[in-house]
């Protein structure tokens, strides 16, 4: 269990969050592989339907920020 | 942009000048750098970070902060080996581009300008120049300055809240107010830096955030100015919900404990008694000032300054120096926040603009594009393009790899890698390929879209296919540069972004930008100072507007004042700007009007007004509120019953008109925040106490015998007025803070009004007997306003006008061609009123000067079959740009309007019936990356 890491899938705000994680780059800020960001262009755009696509396709976690 | 330059010299005139500067060698080729890093990397030589206040270190090869524009790096010739000593060039050796350019020479240039801006800015106070505060004694106290880089998670700390002299977290922390302000005493300066009581709220409500456990904060103050707009809500949270402690009282030092690191501050408590408490760190709120670089730059130019550096400007041109041509913003103009200089900056362009308004356009190119392919009905045909970024992707992402797995995705047919995709030769050969292999799609594979889509999208333009036929997959800012310690997860994770890019590209279509004309004049609703003077800015850069007064006549409060804080006659300017604004063929008045209706929106509004029982509509481009605010006219304190009792205005009406009644005053007072910062109306109305202190001091002057006396809550005479509040109380006016929670008791007394109040100080009930009675009332904006719904601009829980962004926008509302300034928009005096109104001016002309817009293509659309005409759409959207068709077809169903559309895609995620798209960001194309995912989840 301890090896056991969560895929996840993130939908980031294109005029926050995702500059944010560019900005993380820039810095070298080190973090795990196992996520996959989607850029959406504000979390307004959201819609449940996407939570659950990402679910239906084995992730285990969503994550929205914006 | 020159960067690393400076103004050695001037010369010539207004509409001519010869600016001589010297651009100092950065010893990076900008052309070449790309900001990988690696020359900060692998220089050896390590440096005092001055960006991180000194707390941290960063390398002699090295960019100043993560966020500099541009974003190129720099060798500091101070501290360079190989530039001090000529040995080392580890950062020649290891740049991938060749960028290293030691023998950069030194530039000289000359500039042919019309007009000079200077926004050379502020510099905060050094504490050591008279050190009573421990500050070089101990570690743990910090200026508010460097506390703010320990609060960063970009700074020495990574935002972990601990103090420096052990990295242990702190349990109580102290704000010591005005250290270097509002002070006369050496090194110090006599004026308030304006900004220091909000930012040290700001900084104690995030302390108590980053903190693990509850954290004692104290600030300790003599007044606290929270005067800007919402700031005095701002205030009562950090009090009240936040729990911070407020301390009025004047910390003169600090001594730091031996042993454990602390720090001893003795005060007087409220109740009169002596305490001393220890603190774990202390803050200093350095105040603002001018640089020593500014103050020669300011003598090389001529221009005058005040007794602290400050540049010189008439009060009622505030952003104007004393050279013609010459104009200034910011921090150098006096101490002030972001969201004013912001402003003051859009006042100093357009009012350098405005004198070279005949030669806009004169000295422009247009560029030729080549025509669109039509690629609508033919099967993708996808070119994928994997960029190494020299060693920033490739060293960590295996890029040979992700390019022989592009080649196997859907579609694509073609890829290959490149050393830096964003150069010029490769944009070429990219252009080429795309033309010799008929692609009609265009993936990257590099860096961020946020700095590079549009780089690419002008390769497609180039190439003759649409720019929106394209996407990126961020291998490098969101991949090679945050997993540098796992290569391979980090080559899995660049070939499912690539495969993730392609799945959405694949599924894009050409989007066409609508274009839109602007009528190129303007409506200013409002006639008061800021009215005339937006009109007159808008003249001035050659646009005509309408101005919409509601009375019968020009000058709206201005009417009313007396003087301006620094004496400027008001009554007089106003009369010369108001023959002024009749005489200009380009500004037509319109008194006695109302508007009735509003239709249209940017580029293209159609308002209909009312004048005297005739309608008339007027089409405009663009829009200006600046409808302003009315003093409080309060039913208590006798106001209205005793003629002894009058509102700050009044007293001003009575200067004007020079009542002699006034010499015959024995006792005046004045009592401040009438109406204001009270539960009701919780908000500061900035001016009353300067307005206070000014007609206190002309009282005075009247008669150097009357006895003149001020009841406050806190003094808030910000920036340079402080000089004005210093002389009141040299020249014997008495100021009292009374006590808010016993508040002040007024009463007739058979023939006297007294007031009762018990003074903070002296702890005491008091009484004072006025034959003059001054109420510096509140100022409120209109109850029911009709313009924010007609214009579809938001007001705040005050009543006045929003901003889009308070500071980033600060003059233009949510909706587009929509602009405020003066009082609508918040209290505050005639400078800033008439600064805001050329600020939103040149706002205005932004828009104006374009003739015609392009909207972005990637904005959502209604497909009317599938419209429940629900409404959803139509009150969510914070732009307005969903309405019901009023005819056609599909009348009653919502279409959206592509000029207001934001593209932000909220209307799609609400509509129930999925009726609307979001072009660029379609549901198909979203799970297309969704479905991509496949083996990465």
């Amino acid at each position: 269990m301890s090896e056991w890491e969560p895929k996840i899938v993130a939908f980031l705000c294109n005029w926050c969050s995702y500059g944010a994680a560019d900005l993380a780059g820039v810095g070298r800020m080190l973090y795990p592989s196992n996520i996959r960001v989607i850029r959406i262009p504000c979390t307004g755009r959201m819609s449940p339907k996407f939570f659950l696509a990402a679910l239906r396709q084995g992730a285990d976690g969503v994550w929205v920020s914006g | 942009m020159l960067t690393l330059s400076e103004v050695t010299g001037i010369s010539g005139e207004e509409g001519n000048f010869q600016v001589q500067v010297t651009q100092h060698p950065r010893y990076v080729d900008m052309e070449k750098c790309i900001a990988c890093g690696l020359c900060a990397e692998k220089c050896p030589k390590k440096v005092t970070d001055e960006y991180d206040a000194g707390l941290k270190k960063r390398k002699a090869a090295y960019v100043k902060y993560a966020q500099a524009v541009p974003l190129k790096y720099a060798l500091d010739p101070e501290n360079c080996i190989y530039l001090k000593k000529g040995k080392c060039k580890a950062c020649e050796k290891y740049c991938p581009t060749g960028a290293i350019w030691f023998d950069e020479p030194e530039k000289k240039l000359t500039l042919n300008v019309g007009s000079v801006i200077i926004a050379s800015g502020c510099q905060v106070y050094d504490p050591s120049t008279h050190d009573v505060y421990g500050y070089g004694r101990s570690p743990n106290v910090v200026t508010s300055l460097e506390f703010e880089r320990m609060l960063s998670s970009s700074g020495p700390f990574g935002g972990h809240l601990v103090r420096p002299s052990d990295h242990q977290e702190p349990k109580k922390i102290a704000w010591l107010q005005c250290i270097g302000s509002r002070d006369v005493h050496i090194g110090a300066r006599g004026y308030c830096s304006s900004v220091c009581c909000t930012y040290a709220i700001k900084e104690a409500m995030l302390a108590k955030d980053h903190s693990k456990t509850p954290l004692d904060t104290a600030i300790f103050y003599m007044d606290i100015r929270t005067h800007g707009k919402d700031f005095e809500r701002f205030y009562n949270r950090g009090r009240d919900q936040s729990g911070i402690r407020f301390v009025k009282s004047r910390i003169t030092h600090v001594v730091p404990k031996d042993g454990n690191g602390n720090l001893l501050i003795r005060y007087v408590d409220p109740a009169g008694k002596r305490v001393e408490e220890e603190f774990d760190i202390v803050v200093l709120s350095v105040g603002l000032g001018v640089s020593p670089e500014a103050a020669q730059l300011a003598r090389r130019l001529g221009i005058e300054t005040d007794h602290y550096g400050f540049a010189k400007t008439p009060g009622f041109e505030p952003v104007k120096a004393s050279v013609p041509g010459i104009y200034v913003c910011g921090g150098f103009e006096a101490p002030m926040d972001i969201p004013s200089s912001v402003v003051e900056s859009s006042a100093a362009a357009g009012a350098a603009g405005s004198r070279l308004a005949a030669a806009r356009w004169s000295l422009t190119k247009t560029k030729k594009i080549p025509e669109e392919i039509d690629i609508r009905g033919e099967p993708p045909r996808i070119g994928v393009f994997v960029c190494r970024c020299g060693t920033n992707i490739a060293s960590v992402v295996d890029v040979p790899q992700v390019v022989e797995y592009a080649k196997t995705l859907p579609y694509v047919a073609h890829a290959e890698e490149n050393m830096f995709s964003c150069s010029q030769d490769t944009q070429e050969m990219m252009a080429k390929i795309i033309k010799e292999k008929r692609l009609n799609r265009v993936v990257v594979s590099a860096c961020t879209p946020k700095t590079h889509e549009p780089l690419f999208q002008e390769t497609l333009i180039n190439a003759g296919i649409n720019k929106y036929l394209f996407d990126m997959a961020n291998i490098r800012n969101q991949c090679s540069w945050v997993h540098g310690q796992t290569p391979e997860e980090a080559t899995e994770k660049a070939k499912d972004l690539t495969r993730m890019a392609v799945a959405k590209v694949a599924l894009h279509q050409p989007l066409a930008e609508p274009e839109l004309s602007i009528d190129q004049r303007a409506l200013v609703i409002g006639g008061g100072m800021a009215g005339i003077s937006a009109a007159r800015a808008l003249s001035a850069q050659g646009y005509e507007s309408y101005i919409i007064e509601e009375s019968d006549r020009l000058g709206g409060r201005a009417v009313m004042l007396h003087e301006t804080w620094d004496g400027g006659d008001v009554q007089g300017f106003l009369k010369q700007i108001i023959r002024e604004v009749e005489a200009d063929e380009k500004i037509h008045v319109r008194l006695n009007a109302r508007i009735k209706k509003v239709d249209g929106f940017v580029g293209n509004f159609k308002t209909t007004i009312e004048q005297e029982g005739m309608e008339e509509t007027l089409e405009h481009g663009v829009t200006l509120i600046a409808s302003g605010a009315a003093e409080y006219k309060p039913d208590f304190y006798f106001y209205g019953k005793d003629p002894r009792v009058v509102t700050g205005l009044e007293l001003d009406e009575k200067l004007i008109q020079k009542d002699a009644s006034l010499k015959d005053v024995r006792t005046a007072l004045f009592i401040q925040c009438v109406g204001s910062r009270i539960p009701e109306r919780p908000y500061c109305s900035k001016v009353c106490c300067t307005h206070s202190i000014k007609n206190a001091l002309t009282l005075k002057a009247l008669h150097p015998e009357m006895d003149v006396i001020v009841l406050y809550r806190d003094m808030r005479s910000y920036g340079l007025r402080e000089d004005l509040y210093r002389e009141a109380r040299e020249k014997g006016i008495l100021f009292i803070k009374y006590d808010e929670e016993t508040g002040l008791d007024i009463d007739r007394k058979g023939e006297a009004l007294e007031v009762l109040f018990t003074d903070t100080s002296l702890r005491r009930k008091m009484s004072v007997r006025p034959d003059l009675m001054v109420l510096a009332t509140a100022m409120v904006p209109p109850k029911d306003n009709p313009l924010a719904q007609m214009f579809k601009v938001t007001l705040n829980d005050d009543g006045f006008f929003m901003e889009a962004h308070v500071k980033l926008r600060p003059v233009d509302c949510s909706t587009d061609g929509v602009f405020i300034c003066g009082l609508a928009h918040a209290p505050k005096p005639l400078d800033e009123s008439i600064t805001q109104a050329q600020a939103a001016a040149t706002r205005a002309v932004t828009l104006l000067a374009k003739k015609n817009i392009r909207m972005a293509g990637s904005i959502a659309e209604v497909h009317p079959m599938d419209c429940s005409a629900c409404g959803v759409c139509v009150s969510i959207c914070p732009y307005s740009a969903p309405a019901f068709a009023l005819e056609g077809p599909h009348a009653g169903k919502a279409t959206i309007n592509p000029v207001l559309c934001k593209g932000c895609g909220l209307c799609v995620a609400s509509c129930r019936s999925g009726a609307i798209h979001l072009k660029g960001f379609d549901n198909d194309q979203i799970f297309a990356q969704i479905f991509a995912l496949r083996e990465a989840v």
